[in-house]
This record gives structure tokens, sequence and C-alpha cells, in this order.
């Protein structure tokens, strides 16, 4: 029962994930390889600020999104006019730059270590320390993301964005100042990054810097590209089988030291299916050109 | 002065020179065209015009501003639109959608207004489906607004094109070969559209290589030849000159 | 002090110039962002310590090992890039395609072997001092290779047909088949000649410090960055940003401390495409070209 509760949550700040990458990757177009780093800032400076100056939890997000929200400029701002490929690579570039503060300043992050003890958020007056509490918790918190994501996205703000994924060229001769639009949608799925990393803090009360590395951003981008991007039902498709599947794999009895790697492997194969027969995903919008 | 000038401008590209020294006027109400040999440097024109290039030397007016070295977006806010030879509809758009996002002064373009203000954009959404019938209608697509750009017919994404131009209310349209590839049904809508806009005030300069609809439809003909403007004026005298005869002969 | 980072430095970027070589003859010509590189480079030395056991002659043991590896670059490009080629799939298409063989192939690679370093070379490494600077014998091996490979391939690229092929096939790659040669054939010698490349480099990588799962993405990434810093469409300037890269990590590692070793290779990229993204020898792209 609480194994399930577990794959609950960790579905739930997944889910956040998942959508929130949608915006930048499916709507936008602009494939980024570091949306884990912005969950980790989320996270890291939740938890410090509970910890270090002893913020309750929401005050604490809030200034984790602003935190993340001005990071996302640094690499955006000069970034977003390079070229597709290349934006990819400064992604990358960011991603590990990122993580490697995070497990470098050992002053300020613990590094390595880690930050142990992270006190179970209290939302108006009650303290979420059952799994179940903590479970009603995430799951609103995702609902309310998931819905935000999904009014930004039908809005005509989403349309452009749309249009841009399309064709950049053209929605600038129309008017729209494409590159604003990229910094704001880039910023965007930061913040929503950041506020899966405050619910994950409070739900394990541990974090260390190897749950936000490059190899978590491509499991992330995984799961929309595999789940289907574009729309709502896609991401959640796509969180769900992938979170789902180490479960299948147990249930099957393959044995634990090669889970991991042939859970992997599936992904992989996965991928590349997915890429040559059906690129819009599973559950995705249209064909991915 | 003119709506639209170009002074003396010059774009180099290397040791190449892609424009020489040319220099052009677009009136209000009137059908200017560039015609040419390819790489005469028509498209070029455009590119400096709307922001994609910057000239080497001269400069670009619109409304007696300067407005050479603008970014893209400035000079299409400011007014100037493109009808791109490839077209460039976004393919997997609806048609609706496709006219929709080109209305200008949209609230709910900001992310933030269009949660916070969100009846205030639901109104303006609902306002902006009648007008877009009406440009579809225009055009001739109408009953088409829930089909995907890319589905429709090379004519037809053309005319979604200039659909897109008129919603996004552009005082000058640039048209880059709007009668190629398209047959001969269409290209009469296209250039009845092109005559309702004029008629309306705007400023139309196409590329425009069917001698036709340049004799027949086009006010102001602008011949060019190696990135230079050699003649000007009424299409037929330009056509009937014999330097553009022997360009058109040695093509 | 200073000759020896610097030495260090033009060692490992010896290696990054072989992988980067490998790449850029890749992406040059076919457009393929070949993510799997990494993990090519990661089987070619994990293949190696297996057939070593085998008690065959060495040169039986380089040439099964180089011979597997090409084949494998020629297999990933085959069943995985060439389908999504025909079909006008985009870039971005085959970038994720290429990651999900990188994460298939690595992943198999730990499943057999697990996720410990292994050793090639169990007898201790006998080493040469020269003035200063001290060198391991693979080190002086790797550079003595390194050495001899460059100068055949920039032979190769300016004096064979192949080579001119290659470069034609850069620039436009509907003129390969007026060259005279099979597009199709080209494309399988890239893909061998490349995933060989990767492979060298991870031999004698694996000679010196043994066999790690993650060496083939610091490798790859190290040499994308290489690529980056020599501009994308160039070959032979390429080993001079991977040497780059190398000494800029060897300082680093001095001046700042090993653990900052990523970050002042990303910094440098990130400069690099910020401020000259056409690299040291790439020309600068005309906006002509994407607006036309």
């Amino acid at each position: 029962m609480t194994y399930a509760l577990h794959v609950l949550n960790m579905i739930s700040i997944y889910a956040i994930l998942a959508l929130s990458l949608n915006l930048l990757v499916g709507y936008t177009g602009l494939l980024s390889l570091s949306h884990a780093a912005f969950y980790g800032i989320g996270a890291y400076i939740c938890s410090l600020l509970m910890m270090k100056l002893s913020f309750p939890f929401l005050p604490a997000m809030l200034l984790s999104i602003v935190g993340a929200v001005a990071i996302s400029f640094l690499i955006s701002l000069p970034s977003l006019r390079l070229r597709g490929d290349y934006f990819v690579l400064a992604s990358l570039g960011f991603q590990i730059i990122v993580f490697s503060v995070l497990y470098n300043c050992v002053e300020l992050t613990q590094g390595p270590f880690g930050i142990s003890d992270i006190p179970r958020p209290s939302v108006f007056g009650l303290t979420l320390t059952s799994a179940g509490s903590y479970l009603a918790f995430s799951v609103v918190v995702a609902a309310v993301c998931g819905g935000l994501l999904y009014l930004i996205g039908q809005s005509p703000f989403g349309r452009v964005l749309k249009a841009i994924r399309e064709d950049e060229i053209a929605a600038e001769s129309l008017g729209k100042r494409v590159s604003q639009f990229k910094v704001i949608a880039f910023a965007i799925a930061a913040g929503f990054a950041a506020v899966a990393g405050t619910v994950f803090a409070g739900y394990l009360r541990y974090i260390d810097p190897t749950s936000f590395t490059l190899v978590e951003s491509i499991f992330i981008l995984s799961i929309i590209i595999i789940g289907g991007t574009g729309n709502v039902t896609g991401p959640l498709t796509g969180t769900a089988l992938m979170l789902l599947l180490p479960e299948a794999l147990s249930f099957l009895g393959i044995p634990d030291n090669i889970a991991p790697n042939l859970r992997q492997v599936i992904y992989g194969v996965l991928i590349i299916l997915i890429m040559r027969y059906r690129p819009q995903g599973l559950m995705g919008e249209y064909r991915y050109q | 002065m003119s709506k639209l000038e170009l002074q003396n401008v010059t774009k180099a590209f290397g040791g190449v020179l892609a424009v020489d020294g040319a220099s052009l006027a677009f009136d209000e109400g009137k059908v200017s065209a560039l015609i040419g040999p390819n790489g005469a440097g028509k498209t070029t024109i455009f590119n400096l015009i709307s922001g994609l290039l910057c000239p080497t030397e001269g400069d670009v007016y619109y409304d007696g501003k300067k407005i050479s070295g603008f970014a893209p977006w400035r000079v299409s806010q400011a007014g100037v639109g493109r009808l791109f030879q490839d077209v460039r509809v976004f393919d997997r758009l609806t048609v609706r959608d496709n006219v929709s996002m080109a209305f200008k002064g949209q609230k709910g373009e900001s992310a933030i207004m269009s949660i916070i203000k969100r009846w205030q954009v639901s109104r303006e959404e609902k306002e902006l489906r009648g007008r877009v019938e009406e440009l579809l209608e225009s055009v001739g697509l109408a009953g088409r607004e829930d089909e995907l750009a890319v589905d429709l017919s090379y004519g037809q994404q053309k005319l979604l094109a200039l659909a897109r131009l008129l919603a996004a209310e552009m005082d000058v349209l640039l048209l880059d070969e709007p009668t190629a590839g398209v047959n001969p049904r269409m290209v009469d809508k296209i250039l009845e559209l092109v005559r309702k806009v004029v008629a309306g005030g705007k400023t139309v300069i196409i590329i425009e290589h069917n001698m036709n609809v340049v004799r027949e439809h086009v006010d102001v003909a602008f011949f060019m030849n190696e990135g230079r403007v050699a003649f000007s004026g009424e299409p037929n005298a330009v056509l009937a000159a014999p330097q553009v005869k022997t360009a058109y002969l040695r093509m | 002090m200073i000759v020896q980072l610097l030495i260090n430095g033009i060692i490992a970027g010896c290696i990054y110039a072989l992988v980067a070589y490998g790449f850029a003859l890749i992406y040059n010509t076919t457009r393929t962002f070949h993510f799997a590189h990494g993990a090519v480079y990661t089987f070619s030395v994990y293949l190696f310590y297996t057939i070593s056991a085998w008690g065959v002659p060495a040169w039986v043991v380089y040439l099964l090992t180089l011979a597997a590896t090409a084949l494998l670059g020629m297999t990933i490009d085959e069943v995985i890039y060439r389908p999504l080629v025909r079909r006008k799939s985009s870039l971005l298409i085959r970038l994720l395609s290429s990651l999900g063989a990188y994460i298939i192939i690595i992943n198999l690679i730990l499943m057999i072997y697990g996720n410990e370093m292994k050793v090639l070379n169990a007898k201790l490494q006998p080493t040469h001092k020269f003035g200063n600077v001290i060198l391991s014998e693979v080190q002086l091996i790797t550079v003595a290779a390194c050495v001899l490979i460059f100068v055949a391939l920039v032979l190769l690229l300016r004096m064979t047909h192949l080579g001119k092929t290659v470069r034609a096939m850069r620039d436009d790659p509907e003129l390969v088949s007026a060259l005279g040669m099979n597009p199709q054939n080209v494309r399988r010698l890239v893909f061998a000649l490349g995933s060989t490349l990767a492979g060298v480099a991870a031999i004698l990588k694996g000679l010196d410090v043994g066999a790690d799962p993650n060496a083939g993405m610091v490798a790859f990434l190290s040499g994308t960055v290489a690529v980056i810093i020599a501009g994308v469409g160039v070959f032979n300037g390429v080993i001079l940003g991977a040497l780059l890269v190398g000494i800029l990590q060897s300082f680093a590692v001095w001046k700042f401390s090993a653990q900052w070793q990523d970050t002042v290779t990303f910094l440098l990229l990130i400069l690099f495409l910020l401020l000259r993204p056409e690299g040291i020898f790439g020309r600068r792209r005309r906006v002509e070209e994407i607006a036309a």
C-alpha cells in the first residue's frame, strides 16, 4: 500500500515535469536538455530556505519559482537566437554546469552529501506527515499546474508558440516577436519544473545532486517523446507508462541488478520505434516533423 | 515621400553585389512589380525591406522613417507583411488558427493575461472567430476552418497566407510570386484580392514572372538585372524597352 | 610544471581529436547528430577487454575489435538513421533516435559487464622522463599513433577521391553521385571510418586508465565541444579544437581542481555558441540561406 502511494506521488511530480517540458518542446518546438537543472534549482532553493532560514513551505516554493525563472533568463536571453541543434547543445552545457555547481559548491548546497531532514510541508496549518496526506497534496499541486499549463497552451499565447514551432520566420513576418515568446516559454517551463522540485524535496525529505543530472533531463524528455507532445494526454500517458514500467519489470521477476539497465534499454527501444513509426508519441498531437 | 522607399541600396555578400545601388519607390493604392531574370536581386530587395538582411549601403524608408537594420519583427509590426515564395503556412495548425494568430493586439498573447484575465480573453477569442470567418469567406476558403493547413492545396495555402496578411492588417504587402504554381481559377481569385486590397489604400509589391499578370494588373514595374534597377515605369512601356527585351531573350 | 600540464592536455586532446574527427566526418556529411558515437566508443573498449582474454595474438585483438566497432557504427546508420532519412524526418527526430541508440547500447554493456571499471593493462606502466616531463609508455604510444593517424586523415581528405567526395558531400550531397561514387557506399565508409577512430581512441584511453562505462559520454561531449570550437563543416581544424579543449581542461584542473573540469569545458562551449557559433575555422551562415 505504501509503495503504491510512493509511485503515485512520483507520478504527480513527474507529471508536472512532463507537462512543463511539453510547453517548451511540444508547443514551441524547442528541444531542451536542461529541465532537470531547473527541477534541481527548485528543490534546492526551497530546501535551503526552509532549513537555513526557517521559511515555511509555501513562501519557499514561491521564491524557488522566482529563482528558477530568474536563472532561466541567464541561459535563455543569450541562447534563444541560436538555431535548433545549437540551442540543444547550449541547454546541455547549462545542465552540466548547474549540476556541477550543485555538486561542488559544498558550503552552499552540501554537495554530494545532500540536504537531509527537510521538514514536511505545513499547508494551511496541517502538517503533511503521512504518505497519504502528502499524496493528496502532490495531486492537488499537479492538478493546479496541469490546469494552468493547459490554459496557457490553449490560449492565444500557446497558439503563437505553436506557430513558432511550425515556422519561426513566418511567425516573425506576421509581427510576433519570436525571441520574446521563446524566452517566456522557457521561463514558464523552468518555473513549473521548480514547483516539481519543491514537491519532491518535501516528499523525500532528502535531496542530493544525483537526482538532477543530464540523465534525468533525458528521462523527462523521453517521457514526452514516448507519451506524446503538443497536448495534455501525451505527457500524462508518458508519465504513467514510464513510471509504472519498473514496477511491471519487477513484477516479472527481473533480477534487481540488471532491472534498471533493462528498463533503460526498453526506453531506448521505445524512443527509436516511436521516432520511426509514430513521431508524435503514443498520444500526441499530429505528426512531429 | 512614397509609402516605402529604397534609396541607393547596395547589398554585398563577400565580393558579390546582390543589389547594386538600387533606388525604388512604392506608393499607396498601387500595385508595383519587381520583374527580371533569376538572380537579379528581387528577393534580396524583399529581404532588405522585411529586415532579414541589412543594407551594406543606402537606406530603406517607411512612411518617411528609416527602417534599414530593423529586426524583422519591428518591420512587420510597423505594417509590412510578406507572402513567401514557399508560402510558409503553419502546417499543423488549423486554417482558423493560422489566421487567428495573425490578428494584432491580442490580450491573450501574454501568458499571464491569459490566466488572470481569462474571461476577457475568451470574449476576445469569440469575437475573433467571427472575423476569421469573414476573412476566410473573402479569400474563398469559407467552411474550411478546422482543416489543417498542410492538407490544403498549394493555391489554397497561398490564399490562406493572404488571409493571414489581411488579418494582420498589413499596410504594405510583399508578395513573392503570388501566382506561381497555382491553377488559373485561383490566379483570378488571388488577383481579385490584390485589387481589393489596393483599392483599400494598401501598398502591394509583387515579384512576378508572368508577363500577362504584369501587363494587366500592375501599375508600376521595376525591371531589375544584376542587382540594378535598369528600367521602371508603366508596365507595357517597361516590357517594350529594348534592353528589357534583350535581357529576357538572353535568359 | 606548465609544460607537463600542456603535455597532459595534448595527450587528452589527442583522444578527443580522434573522437571529434570521427563525429565531424559523420555530422558534416550526413547532418546526423550521432549521439551514439559515445556508445560506439564504449563498445570498442569493452570488446577489446573481452577479446584480449581469448589468448589470441595482439594484432588479432586490435583487428577484431576495430572491425566490430566499424560494423557497429555502420549498423546503427543502416538500421536507425537511414530509414529516417528516407522518410525525410527532421534533424531533431534523428538526434532523438540517436539518443535512444546510445541508451540501448550503453545499458546493454552495463548489463553484461557491470558498473565497475575494468583494467586492460595489468602490468605496471613503465614511465619515461623528458626533462621535467613524465609520460607513461601508453601515453607516448598514444601521441605517436595519433600523429600518424592525423597525417593519414589529412592526406586522405586532400588527396584521395574518397576525401574529395567527402568534402563535396559536406557542401552539397546531390553532387556525390556526379563524382562517381555511390552515395550509400560513401555513407557506409564515413560511418565505418568515424567509428573506427572512436574505437582507436577508446582503446588507447582504456590502455591508459582502464575501461569505464562513462568514459564514452565524456569523450563524446568533449569531442562535440571541439567540433563546435573548430566550426561545423570543418574537418582538420577539429584536431586543433580538440587539443585546445584538452589543454584547457588540464589547466582548469590545476587552477580550479578537477571537480570544475566539466564547468570549464561547457562554459567554453557556451561562450563559443554565443560569440562565435561558426567556430574558429567555420564560415558565417548567411541569413538568405534561411529566408530564401
